[in-house]
Formats: C-alpha cells, structure tokens, sequence
C-alpha cells in the first residue's frame, strides 16, 4: 500500500521542529551570557586595578583627609596661583586664572540625596552618530556634551567664559594668540591624562584632516585656525589668521579627543563609525569600543544610547549611575510614555505643556514643570527683502526702512504668541538672546501700533488711493508682497494665516507660498523672495553678526539674505568683532542692537523658552541659563519625590 | 521553462535601469535637485562660519554634484551594477571601497588665466610625478603610502575648490561692479561659459582681486593636479585588495554593488538599510501570516455558507476594520492601551525595553517571579505595531478568497463531484479551495515588496527604526542616495517577485505553459 503522509507524521515531525527550535533558542541564551560575562570581568578586573592603586597610596601614606570633592568651587574667588607656577606663560600678558571646575550647585548639600538611579531622556529623532564632529544632528551633540569636555565652557549662573580642562589661559591683547594651560588633574575616562598633544591632535589632526568627514567643523576651522602649537606638556598655543572675538569661542569650545584613542583607527573607521565616543566628561558610552579589533561592537542607531558614569571623572563623581536615551518620534507616545514612568524627562510642545498644567491639579506634586529661557533659545522671524529680489530684480516695497517699520508695528506679536503658541514665549526684540550680556535690558520690543504704521506707510507714499481698501504708492502700484514659509508644520500653516490677516485688514496684499523645507537653502541663497520666515538656533550667548547683518554678507549665497545694509551696523560689526575686551565688546553689541531695531531688517517675532517636564524623583533640578546639568541630579527613590520649592 | 527564465532575467536588466533613470531623473528635477540635500545637511539652525559658498562648493565637490546630471548617473550606475568595467575598484581591511581619484573639476577656467597654457605645464608637471612614484613595499607600508598621499589629495583638491569658487566670486564682483551681473548665477558665482561673455576692464578696482585670485587658483591646482597624479600612480601599485573577481583583467569584473554614502545621514546607504531592513522584516514576517491565517479560513467559510449570519458579520466587521484609519488607531492605541492612566497593558515605543539587554533570552522563573525574557519582551513589543498592520489587511484577502470560492463552487466540476457523492467537505477542501489558490498566490507575490517597503505610519506612531521611517527622511531631505538605494532594492524583489509569480502560475495550472 502506498504510504501516505498523514496526521502522524505531520505531529512526529512538528514534535521534531519543536525540539530543533528549542535547542537553538537555548544556544542563543547561552551566547547571550558571554557578553556579560565579559563585562562583569572586565568591571572586576578595573576595580582590583584601583583597589590595588589605593592600596600603593595607603602604603605610602598619602592618602589625605578629604580630596579633592566637587564642591561649588565655581562661586568662590579666582583663586591666584603661585608665580612659579607660571612658567608656561608668555611674559608680559596678565594671565587669566580659572576657578576649579565644579558642579554649579553641589548635588551633597540637597536634602534626599543618593547616589545611582537611571535618568532616562527621550530623542524626538534617531541620531545617526555619536561620533564627535562627524554627527549630524542635535542629538549626536546632546550626547557628546556629556562625554566630551572642552577646554572653556560657559558658566551656567553667569555665562561667563570659564575653563573647564583648562585652569588658565593668556588672550593676546591684539586677539592674535591664545596661549592655554590645562589643568594638570584633567585625565579622559581610561585614566590617560589630557596633554597638549591631545588638542594639537584634536584640532590639527582630526577635524582639520581631510580624510575625516568632519566637513563643517572643518571648513569653520580652516578659515580662522593658523596653527596649534604644543609648547609644553600642558601649555598650547593656538595661531588665528585674523583677530576675532570668535577666535576664544573656538579655541577654547570644540570637545578634546583622547589622540590615545582616536590615532589608532582608521579614517574609514571614523568616518564609518557610529559610536567612536570617547572623552574626559562625566559619562562615558556603555558601548565602548576599545580597539579597531572590536569595531562590530560599537553602539549603532536602532538601539537606546546608554551612558554609565565616568568613575574617573577628574572634577568629581556625578550622581547617576547611568542615562540613557530613548527614541520616540511620536509626539504622544512621547508623553504617554513620560507618564508611565519610561523617561525622566521630556519636551512637550507648548499646548500639552499648558494642558497638562491645567487639566491636572496635582501635576506639579510629582513633576517639574520647566519654562525658561536661556543662552539656546533661538528665535524666530520674518526677514524682509530690502535689496533687488533674485530672479527678477525686483525692488520690493521693503525698501524703505519706514515700510519695514510699519510692518514691524502691525503685526500683534503678543496676540500672535498668544493664539499660535498658546502663551508661551516672549517678544523678540533684536538678534540677541534676552538672557544674554550682549542684549541690551533697557531695549524693548516695538509695540503693536496700527495707526503708527499707518503714518509710517502715508510718509512713504503708500495711500488707499482709489479707496477699494488695499494702498497704493503714486504710481498706482498696489502695496503686494509674497510671504514664503517652509511647508510641513502645523506652526507654520498658522503663522502664515495670521500674518496675511494681520496684514489684509490693513491694505495690504499678502499671497503665501509655501516650499519645501529641502528647497528653503536653496531660496535663500538666491534671494528669491519679499518675505520669508524663518528661525536661527543658538548655542552660545554670543555669535557673530558679521554672517547676518554686514553688508559684505549681501553677496549672493551668503547669510544677510535680507540684503540689508547699513553703514553704521557695519562700523558696529567691525569693531565688536575686534574687540577683546567682553564687557567693553556687550556695549558694541547693544549699540548694534539698537541700530537693528531701527532698520528692522527682520520683524523679530519670538524667543522660544525651553519647555520641560521632569519627574520629581530627581533631585538638584535646576534651570541655568546655559540649559539643564544632568551630570549634576541624583535619584531620590522610585516613591520619594523632592517637594516644590527646592 | 529554462530559456524564458534566462530571457526573462535579461529583460530585467534593462528594466531596472530604465526604473532608476526614471526615479533619478524625478530627483533631479525636483525643486533644488540633488544639492536641496547638500544645504539641507550643510545649513544648521545657525548662522555658519565662514564664506558659507565655499564650504558648500567643497560639499558639492566631494559628491561630484557639480557634474551633469547624466554623467552623475552614469557613475551611480557604475558602482550599483554588479558587473563592473575597467579598473577594479580595491577594497582596504576596514571594508571601505577605494575607487581610482576623480578628475578635478574645471581645468580649463584656470588654464585661461595663468597667461602662457600653465595647464600644459601642469599636465608635464603631473606625467613626470606619476611616472618617478615608486610604490612602497607591498603591504601595510605600500597602505601606508596610499593613505597618506591620499591625504595630501584630498587637502589639496579642497584647497584647489576652495580657491576656484573664491575665483568666481571674484568675477561674480567684478562683474557686478562694472554692470555685467547678468552674467552672475543663483549662488552668487561666475560660471566658466560665462567668461566668454565676460567684458574685461583692467583698470577696474575689483579686477585686482580677480588677478589675486586666479593667482591662487592656478597655484592650488599645480599643488592638487600633482598631489591627485600621486595618487592615481599609487592606486595603480593596487596597495590593497582588487574588490570583486575579474573576467577580463582591467576590462570586465563582477564585484558586490556599492549602494553609496548617505549625504543627509553622513553614513553609507549599505548599513542604513541593513539596519532597517531587518526590523521592517521581522514586523512582516509576523504580520502577514496573521492576515493569512484570519482571513483564508474566514473567506473559506463565509463562502461555504454564502449568505448566513457569519458571512454578513464577517464581512461586516472586516470592512469595518478597513475604514479605519491606521493613523487613528495607532493613537488610540498609544493613548488607551499602552497609558498607564488607562489600560496601560503594552509598551509605549520601540522595540524592546530599557533592561531588555540584561534579560535572559527565554521565559522562565527566577527568583523573583516570572520574568519575560528577551525573547517574549521583543513579542510584547511587537503587538501594538502588528495588530495595527494587520487589521485593514482582513478585508481584502477574506473577501478575494470568497469570491475565488464561490466562482469554483457554482462550476461543473463541482455538481459532478457533489452527484458522484462526494462528502462535501472534502468537496470544498480537496477541490474547490486548492482550484481557488491561485489567484491568492499570486497576490501573496505583489504584496511581498511592500514587505520591504516598511508602513510609515506604524513606525512613526510605535517609533519603529524600520524602512518606512529610513525612507521617508530620505524624501523629506532630498536624500538621493537612499531614495535610488531603495528603489534599486524594491525593484530587483518586485521583478523577482512577478518572476516567481509566472512560475508558480504554470507550476500550478497545467493549462499555463511558456515552452
């Protein structure tokens, strides 16, 4: 008889695939543990390295009574070192000494304190890198700011320059040199001290090396670095082609790369690299690569960024034990998740912000509620063609600096932020972040005024001429322009709307055009449009206006796409750029800022506060006006939260 | 069988490249063609450093965008067509691709500028430096060697762009000063055409700065011409490993295609997709058996009783499922299911949880309970993303097998075997549902390229790093590279796909043949 396949066997052979597909998942559970194993030794292994360090200085005796604790150094006076000390420096320029580096608020003195906990953040977007200088986006730079320190930072309380590897440093009178010391404590998380060669290595060697793809701190660099020049161990020099102010924030703001480290992969690694990320900041990757050998287990995007404190870390010891950050690209699930304790922290958007403010009573029991502006709150605005539009040649109405105003003066910010941003947000008044020295306080924005600008508008010829409610100059050309924005956002739609009907009650003629965000560049550098909005971003208190605001910058492909110029802005740009001096160069820029307003190249629209949501778990969470500092919060409990108020 | 196979696999060939012409062509004349992901990665937020034309000439130069579009696609082609001619690529240990060193771009405007032909001298210059290179040891030093002449290239090559764009700024001034700025193009340059038109006045202040900086340009060139002849003569020692097998020795090779780097992402496309693919993969493989396995047997049944209440519910429900949108119900689901102010009875996001990486990777029960393991971990994870893929599929596939059954039911064959006597559920099983197979395995090979494809909307919702995600931000951006790499990807398996189709067709109905 023919042997037919039947039910028996279909069960015999499922019985079989049943026992295969076991075997095989316990083999990859065996292998998992290998992994972690080896971590587990290798942690060992690190931690009989230091106890037996430790034993050797208990052996010798040298072992004091409190070392060196970070403590809120940072508020005490400079302290004055020795004069032998100083023999790194060139004679003749007084040389600036720099407080111990420091946590700004000490996290020890806040009641509830602990140490370890995980601090969870969430990502709006994946980051592609976390490879210093080589990352493209906001968060590969999020990240690397926890890892990587640089020579200077910004103080949060004062945003003050202040030195962060760096105890010292000489600035050339003339802005020509930069001659700096680091501290002799300073060493990266493999114990390695932080040399001179180290940031010879990292500016000369690195980011100015063709073969690494660091293009756009590159060309930055090429344009302005001379040479970084190794004077000793600890002391370099570094040579600028021009004498800028700028010069300082460069020399001393670009992360540190352990040459150690880095000088033994190839630049097809580093370019290829995901997570090549190692520095001398209070956390480093979980993931570490050690050696080029074991590149493929190198932290790749998909996955969370998981950092775990630098128990090396030369400044002192941060709290936390680990941070991670998460992925979620949805603007709900971001929240939802926040609320269902999957993360510390989150950006909510300005309507969930209030909502949740308002909806529930109890919210700020257990969580802070954060809105504040500081040194990286961009800002928005719209910028008015005041030269020749691209293709055309056009003149636009916006000539005339009495038109600008008028536009300025119609346009209801206040309602503006109101209806389109619920209420959070403040009008901006010139291109200088508010909480920064280099605006002026006693600047404020201009006020919504419809009549003003009706004078405004009379004086420079445009009338409702023929009475069909739109104006007219004395030719009888109808006032009309084109206001472009980037497609995509909902934000945008709205600003849009409110734009043109602010504008149309008063006689004007406003048709949108909305482009994609790919092609925005593109418009700008051709100035081919009237009216375009627009934000920059920040991330220092002070920039360069030259980019935006001097008339050199008109050219076309350049940044003063407004192609507004102003003899008197540029006398101010020139001599701000020039001067070394901080608080006499924070005087050049008010002057600057005001010159602005007067011309108003751009109708400032609004500073965007950082908007955040912590859980009240945390402790030592406060708003500096340099951001947040997570290296400095510790984890109170799963159930204790830190009461309101401290 | 065989010969239409083989035929029909060379037609494939002028298929896919017609396709990606066509999708290359779209790219190219989108608003702001391939360079809108030039400046989109190239402007941040923030006011650049710098003469920003510069930085972007030097951009554009680095991926060749400067070129003509067909020439750009020509190249493309080249590195993606697995059958490669002329020199062999040479792959170093790390598994980068070295390709021979491009031409430097524009010779001919600094030729016209150094007086007496210096491009002559040039060329000389460069024969001399090729013909003295002597190539190092063979090995880790000959490597060497490349690496860093490699390094002098490509300073030199920046340095030579650099100072050509500031050329045509230069002109670009100097025209617009002495009111030629006709002649000037969108990006505030002066293109090498232009210069024909070019009216020269020496007396004119601006001109100064020409002079100065053709001065420079020629210079640099030298520099960079010598440097890249270098370059090109030490490639040709091969330092490392020819990529591929070759057939004809420096004429025809076969080698692995090179998918490209990503300018947006700053990475090469290969990894990005091997990155996504595998996730879009798994939520698939889950995903698609569901629908199968739900709808087959539910069509089956609605048909065999055609009419009763299970077949208007049935069918109800499942053209319900249908309408709703995947957008809605992802948020429903995040904000109900997944809340814990709700349900909270699955993860928000992602794929596995924070402590996954610790977990072991089976089920089991510790000393502290029951704990998931990675395994299952990944399972709960999967189940928001899954059930909102899946649900809209019912509809269609329940509601094609009842109309294929039905067909085959009301047939000849069916009376006859239903009068022999037949039971009739061998009836609907033995006859009726393999005879109704074939149009569902023909649909189950169109929808396996959308397998790849990734759903957009699931993945934002469920942060999912899956294709749909990778491509979508690819077209947000202009992102060529990726966008062409998937087309390529999508094209040979939806070509495979109807291929495997054919096949199966006269496989399955004797009636097909292709003899």
């Amino acid at each position: 008889m023919q042997n037919r396949f039947g039910i028996k066997d279909f069960l015999v052979l499922l019985l079989l695939l049943a026992i295969l597909s076991t075997q095989w998942l316990a083999m990859i559970q065996r292998d998992r543990q290998w992994p972690l194993l080896q971590t587990v030794a290798d942690q060992v292994r690190s931690l009989e390295e230091r106890l037996a360090a430790l034993d050797a200085r208990i052996g010798q005796g040298a072992l004091t009574t409190a070392g060196t604790t970070a403590s809120s150094q940072s508020t005490a006076a400079p302290p004055v070192a020795p004069a032998s000390s100083a023999s790194w420096a060139r004679e003749g320029v007084p040389i600036s000494w720099q407080p111990e580096p420091g946590f700004a608020s000490d996290p020890t003195k806040v009641p509830g304190f602990r140490v370890g906990g995980e601090w969870v953040e969430v990502f709006e977007g994946q980051p592609q890198k976390l490879t210093p200088y080589l990352y493209a986006d906001v968060y590969g730079n999020r990240v690397v700011d926890r890892v990587c320190e640089s020579m200077g930072t910004f103080d949060p309380k004062t945003m003050q320059l202040v030195g962060a590897l760096a105890d010292a440093w000489q600035i050339d009178p003339d802005g020509e040199w930069i001659r700096v010391h680091i501290n002799e404590r300073a060493k990266f998380s493999d114990g390695s001290p932080v040399t001179s060669e180290d940031v010879r290595w990292t500016y000369e060697d690195f980011i100015l090396n063709p073969a690494i793809d660091a293009d756009r701190s590159r060309s930055t660099l090429a344009d302005i670095l001379d040479k970084v020049e190794v004077i000793d161990d600890l002391t370099v020099e570094f040579k600028f082609k021009d004498a800028l102010f700028t010069n300082i924030l460069i020399a001393l703001g670009e992360p540190i790369l352990p040459k150690r480290y880095y000088a033994q992969f190839e630049a097809a690694q580093i370019n290829q690299g995901t997570g090549l990320l190692m520095g001398s900041g209070p956390y480093m990757l979980e993931q570490r690569v050690a050696t080029p050998a074991d590149l493929a287990a190198q932290w790749t995007p998909g996955q969370d960024v998981v950092l775990v404190r630098n128990s090396n870390w030369w400044v002192g010891r941060a709290p936390l034990e680990r941070q991670r950050f998460r992925i979620i690209k949805d603007d709900l699930a971001r929240l939802v998740a926040y609320d269902n304790n999957e993360a510390s922290m989150v950006l909510p958007t300005s309507p969930q912000f209030n909502a949740l403010l308002r909806d529930r009573a109890d919210f700020e029991k257990t969580n802070y509620a954060l809105k504040w502006v500081n040194m990286r709150s961009g800002y928005s605005f719209i910028a008015w063609q005041c030269g020749p539009r691209g293709e055309t040649g056009r003149m636009t109405p916006f000539v005339d600096v009495r038109v600008r105003k008028a536009m300025t003066l119609l346009l209801d910010r206040e309602k503006m932020i109101r209806d389109i941003w619920d209420g959070i947000g403040m009008v901006a008044k010139g291109p200088f972040n508010p909480e920064s020295p280099a605006s002026d306080p006693s600047l404020s924005p201009l006020a919504f005024d419809p009549a003003g600008a009706a004078l405004l508008l009379t004086a420079a010829g445009w009338e409702d001429r023929n009475k069909d409610g739109v104006l007219e100059n004395a030719k009888g050309e109808k006032f009309e322009f084109e206001y472009t924005y980037a497609t995509g956002g909902e934000i945008s739609e709205r600003i849009a709307r409110f734009v043109s009907d602010a504008y149309r009650k008063a006689g004007i003629e406003v048709t949108t055009r909305p482009i994609d965000w790919a092609r925005y560049q593109d418009l700008l550098k051709s100035r081919d449009f009237d009216a375009i909005t627009l934000a920059w971003s920040a991330n220092s208190p002070e920039s360069d206006p030259r980019q935006t605001f001097h008339s050199e910058s008109m050219a076309k492909g350049r940044d003063n796409f407004s192609q507004w110029s102003s003899p008197e802005a540029d006398m101010l740009i020139e001599k701000g750029r020039r001067t070394m001096d901080p608080e006499t160069r924070m005087l050049v820029w008010h002057e600057l800022e005001r010159t602005i307003a007067e011309g108003q190249p751009y109708t400032f629209i609004r500073v965007a506060p950082w908007l955040r949501l912590i859980k009240r778990n945390f402790g030592n969470v406060r708003m500096y006006k340099t951001g947040l500092s997570p290296e400095e919060y510790f984890f109170a409990g799963s159930t204790s939260s830190i009461k309101p108020g401290t | 069988m065989l010969p239409y196979i083989s035929r029909r696999l060379l037609f494939m060939i002028p298929t896919l490249i017609g396709m990606t012409l066509m999708v290359y062509t779209l790219i190219a004349l989108a608003p702001g063609g391939f360079s809108a992901s030039a400046s989109a990665a190239a402007g941040g937020g923030s006011p650049a450093g710098g003469d920003p034309r510069i930085a972007e000439a030097k951009f554009r130069d680095r991926f060749l965008l400067d070129e003509p579009v067909l020439v750009q696609y020509g190249r493309w082609l080249a590195r993606v067509f697995p059958i490669k001619f002329g020199e062999r690529a040479q792959i170093d240990a790390t598994g980068e691709r070295i390709y021979p060193p491009a031409a430097l771009p524009e010779t001919m405007m600094v030729g016209s500028w150094g007086g007496d032909d210096p491009g002559r001298a040039v060329r000389v210059a460069c024969d001399m430096t090729r013909s003295a290179f002597v190539a190092a040891a063979e090995g880790p030093e000959r490597q060497a060697q490349y690496r860093a002449l490699s390094r002098e290239a490509k300073a030199g090559r920046e340095a030579f762009v650099g100072a050509l764009t500031q050329l045509r700024i230069a002109l670009a001034e100097y025209a617009t000063a002495t009111k030629q700025g006709a002649l000037v193009d969108r990006r505030g340059e002066l293109q090498a055409p232009q210069l024909d038109h070019l009216v020269v006045d020496e007396s004119a202040s601006t001109w100064a700065a020409v002079r100065m900086a053709a001065d420079t340009a020629t210079a640099t060139y030298a520099r960079a011409a010598g440097a890249r002849a270098a370059l090109e003569a030490s490639f040709e020692s091969r330092p490392f490993t020819q990529a591929g097998i070759g057939i004809l020795p420096g004429i025809l090779s076969v080698g692995a295609p090179d998918l490209g780097w990503s300018r947006t992402k700053n990475r090469p496309v290969g990894s990005l997709i091997m990155e996504a693919l595998p996730v879009t993969l798994l939520i698939n493989v889950v995903a698609f058996p569901l629908i199968y396995l739900v709808s087959i047997p539910t069509g089956m049944l609605a048909a065999a009783r055609r009419g009763s209440l299970f077949d208007v519910i049935s069918g109800g429900v499942f053209i319900a499922l249908w309408s709703i949108p995947v957008v809605w119900a992802g948020v429903l689901a995040v904000g109900f299911l997944a809340s814990n102010q709700y349900l909270g009875l699955f993860p928000v996001a992602g794929l596995h949880s924070a402590e996954s990486s610790s977990m072991a990777f089976l089920p089991g029960w510790g000393p502290s309970g029951f704990s998931r393991g990675w395994l299952l971990d990944l399972g709960w994870h999967l189940v928001l993303p899954v059930v909102c893929l899946v649900y809209a599929g019912f509809a269609v596939l329940s509601r094609q097998t009842r109309a294929a059954m039905l067909d085959n039911l009301n047939a000849d064959y069916v009376r006859t075997a239903k009068a022999k006597g037949v039971p009739r559920h061998d009836i609907i099983l033995r006859h009726v549902f393999r005879n109704s197979l074939l149009p569902l395995i023909t649909m189950f090979v169109s929808i396996f390229p959308a397998m790849l494809a990734g759903s957009v909307i699931v993945e934002k919702i469920f942060s999912v790093p899956g294709m749909g995600s990778l491509m979508l931000e690819a077209i947000s951006l202009h992102d060529a590279e990726i966008m062409l790499a998937n087309t390529v990807m999508i094209g040979c398996v939806s070509l495979m796909a109807l291929l495997l189709a054919d096949i199966l067709y006269a496989l399955a109905d004797p009636r097909v043949s292709y003899a």
